[in-house]
């Protein structure tokens, strides 16, 4: 095996709610407002997507134990088409730092460092991602647990501040429409939840494995819990403005107004964000990375660190030519192609793995 | 091997002493110092106002900061303070066909660079709310440095005027109508607030008035009365007694003063309103749409001077029935200039009616303009005197 790290299932977990958390919170509000109306902050509830990725991704392990999707799918499928199902899915890992990146470029530009080219907000984010994801996933892991904490009090110092000036009736009438406004909210949501599916990389590295899928199961809880706190303060501050701003969370932290000198806090906001993306980058960074070296069958993964790197800075640069047309990517072909690669290509895999288990067993 | 390791280390060193080097030349680029603003950089407005100009052009007002604190501030133009002191503000404007463009004019002749982080106030002229309040609206919610926390204001004549005040107790204008606003004697409302009401499903919104005031020598903002908008743009006014009324029923009243005669007695009762609450229950019945506007309020009173004694329970009963048949008189005034003259939802019923009937709601929501004059509205109103101040009966009056 190329890496030699070994991470805790707690690890584990926290990498996961920081990969999720940070952009979930910043984009999702507004999409999801547009479908269920004051019933989106029911929406994170609905996290199917998360539960089915993170038990296929536990069963497939449990078959093959030591082994990630990609290298479950060169078993299951044979040599040929697993590397071609592998390359679907690196390539879509790929694809999706650099639309993280593309994203916490395009915010830091053009919420606060007008002037910065985009090219050096992201280079300067990947640079630094290359040196942690050099370090392995264990250098990786222990940054999740270094910001975790900042995370959560700077999460908390948004809240708290802002809660004399929310408004209960604005979340009112509850699910007026019947359950379905909310279901069809949390449609976005399902993109973010696919992403459990990176705890099949992590897996193979996980020292107690037995405590893995309460870990996983207690990072779906969190996520969920973090989604609906921070979509019900929008809701309660925002009302129906909540889908006519791109990035509503930003505008609650704005709002602060503590004694008339705690307030401007949306410095903490991009302090938050840069943490938390920070990690959500690293993690799929490494996961481009490690698979990567493990489908060209290479004997290190370190050295193509840097070039993959420039290749998602680049990547970054050409999805889209502008803020409108990164939301209509998100909003159409990247949703399938994210669904596709996270929730469809492993839920076949396992269920063409766990009939040849069977025959085999027959047999 | 000997002589091999020998090279060997000293180049590592060599390696290791460039790396450092070139690792403490790059803190030269941390410093920050590439695209420093320092603060004598920045024109920091406290507060912005937009009128119309004769040429239908959009006129930005801005009320800066003055950093320093003696020069001489007549040589740069703007405002004369009328007290003789040292004015710590300066007021500078430039128009343009929209706020961007004057913004942009205005940037021109400044030497320093247009902050916003410190707005507090934006102030619309009427003649320009009255044309459009979108177009500002639109450039106050998406361009990201005026802050939505912001309170909005609608002066009676142009905005430039009320920003050349120079306020006697406060340090500058933007302190003085923010600490008017929050005093909540009239509205204090923000730009997200308009811009959620302008956006909601009453789109109608209310703005308070601000007049200026002759006092001796001294002119002085103050807030009077309430600009009433409709489908982005101001469709009217209310004057002060109405404001009142629009205050109780939007639950928004924090400070009252009523005072009251009482029937068949000379004099008068004050009360000072310590607690109140606006409650409205939506009800349709066929195609009768009605509201119940429930008000319950808690006072003390503060002045007598009649001969009642007020620590008899039957007459605080029946000063109860009078002060809420004022009430009930006020909030009906309000009604009948924003529901029949006005037509504008200003009190959010199309709301009420969504949170407690969504469906009917969504079937009429095109035709919400034509219900909404229609809707009956019951006002009840509940006081409760609960203490007749430090003092019964008055004791200097002699029957």
């Amino acid at each position: 095996m190329i890496e030699r790290g070994k991470i805790s299932a707690g690890q584990m977990a926290i990498m996961l709610y920081l990969a999720i958390t940070p952009t979930a919170i910043l984009t999702v509000p507004s999409i999801s407002f547009q479908y269920a109306r004051q019933d989106f902050w029911i929406s994170p509830l609905w996290a199917g997507t998360a539960i089915a990725t993170v038990f296929v991704a536990l069963r497939l392990h449990r078959m093959y134990p030591g082994l990630n999707l990609l290298q479950v799918s060169e078993r299951v499928l044979g040599r040929l088409s697993g590397k071609l199902i592998g390359f679907i899915i690196l390539f879509m890992y790929l694809y999706l730092d650099a639309l993280v990146i593309r994203e916490y470029g395009d915010f830091v530009v053009g919420a606060f460092l007008r002037q910065t080219p985009l090219i050096v907000v992201s280079g300067c984010m990947v640079l630094v991602s290359a040196l942690a994801v050099r370090g392995g996933v264990e250098i990786v892991a222990r940054f999740g647990q270094l910001f975790l904490p900042a995370f959560l009090v700077f999460f908390l110092f948004i809240i708290l501040p802002i809660i004399p000036d929310l408004n209960v009736t604005f979340m009112l009438p509850v699910m007026a429409e019947g359950i379905m406004p909310s279901i069809s909210g949390s449609g976005i949501l399902q993109v973010w939840y696919s992403e459990f599916i990176t705890i099949s990389f992590l897996l193979p590295f996980v020292a107690d494995r037995r405590k893995a899928a309460k870990s996983c199961t207690f990072a779906i809880l969190a996520v969920i819990l973090t989604l609906v706190i921070s979509n019900l303060t929008t809701l309660l501050l925002l009302g129906e403005l909540t889908d006519k701003y791109n990035y509503p969370f930003l505008v609650v932290a704005r709002y602060i107004s503590v004694a008339d000198f705690f307030a401007h806090l949306e410095s903490l906001f991009m302090a938050i964000w840069v943490l938390g993306v920070f990690v959500k980058i690293c993690v799929f960074y490494y996961v481009t990375v490690l698979g990567t070296a493990q489908w060209l069958n290479l004997p290190d993964y370190r050295t193509i660190v840097f070039p993959i790197g420039f290749m998602i800075t680049f990547f970054s640069m050409w999805m889209a030519p502008g803020y409108q047309e990164l939301i209509f990517a998100i909003e159409t072909t990247v949703t399938y192609y994210q669904l596709t690669a996270f929730v469809v290509i492993p839920v076949i895999l396992f269920c063409i793995a766990s009939i040849r288990k069977q025959v085999s067993g027959v047999r | 091997m000997n002589n091999s390791e020998g090279m060997f280390v000293p180049m590592r060193k060599w390696r290791a002493a460039l790396l450092l080097l070139f690792l403490c030349s790059q803190t030269f680029f941390l410093t920050g110092c590439w695209n420093r603003i320092e603060i004598n950089d920045l024109a920091i407005i406290t507060a912005a106002g937009f009128d119309l100009t004769q040429d239908e052009k959009v006129e930005i007002t801005v009320n800066l900061f003055l950093t320093h604190t003696q020069g001489n501030v007549d040589m740069m133009g703007g405002s004369s303070g009328p007290g003789g002191s040292t004015p710590q503000s300066l007021v500078q404007s430039a128009s343009g066909i929209n706020l961007a463009d004057a913004l942009s004019k205005l940037q021109q002749i400044l030497s320093r660079n247009i902050f916003w982080g410190q707005n507090e106030v934006f102030i619309f002229g009427e003649t320009l709310a009255r044309r459009e309040l979108i177009e500002p609206m639109d450039f106050l919610t998406r361009h990201p440095a005026p802050r939505e926390r912001a309170n909005v204001f609608v002066s009676k004549g142009s905005a430039k005027e009320v920003l050349k005040l120079q306020p006697p107790v406060e340090r500058n204008l933007a302190e003085v109508l923010r600490e008017l606003a929050k005093t909540q004697t009239g509205l204090n409302i923000t730009v997200k607030e308009l811009a959620q009401m302008m956006a909601g499903k009453a789109s109608a919104a209310v703005i308070p008035l601000v007049e200026i005031k002759k006092q001796e020598k001294i002119k002085i903002p103050i807030i009077k009365g309430t600009a009433i908008v409709k489908n982005g743009r101001m469709i009217g006014r209310m004057d002060d007694v109405a404001t009142r009324g629009v205050l109780w029923l939007r639950n928004e009243i924090k400070k009252a003063t009523v005072t009251v005669t009482p029937e068949d007695k000379e004099g008068y009762v004050s009360f000072e309103l310590l607690k109140s609450h606006t409650e409205l229950t939506p009800h349709i019945e066929g195609n009768e749409w009605s509201i119940t506007a429930k008000i319950d309020t808690l006072d003390d009173i503060v002045e007598n001077t009649t001969s009642i004694n007020l620590l008899d329970t039957e007459q605080t009963k029946r000063l109860e029935e009078k002060l809420a048949d004022d009430l009930v008189n006020r909030v009906n005034l309000a009604l009948t200039r924003a529901q029949k003259e006005m037509k504008a939802d200003i009190f959010n019923f199309a709301d009420v009616f969504y949170r407690k009937y969504p469906k009917e709601w969504n079937q009429v929501k095109d035709r919400w303009d034509e219900i909404y004059p229609q809707v009956k509205v019951k006002v009840e109103a509940h006081p409760n005197i609960t203490r007749p101040g430090l003092t019964g009966k008055n004791f200097l009056k002699r029957n």
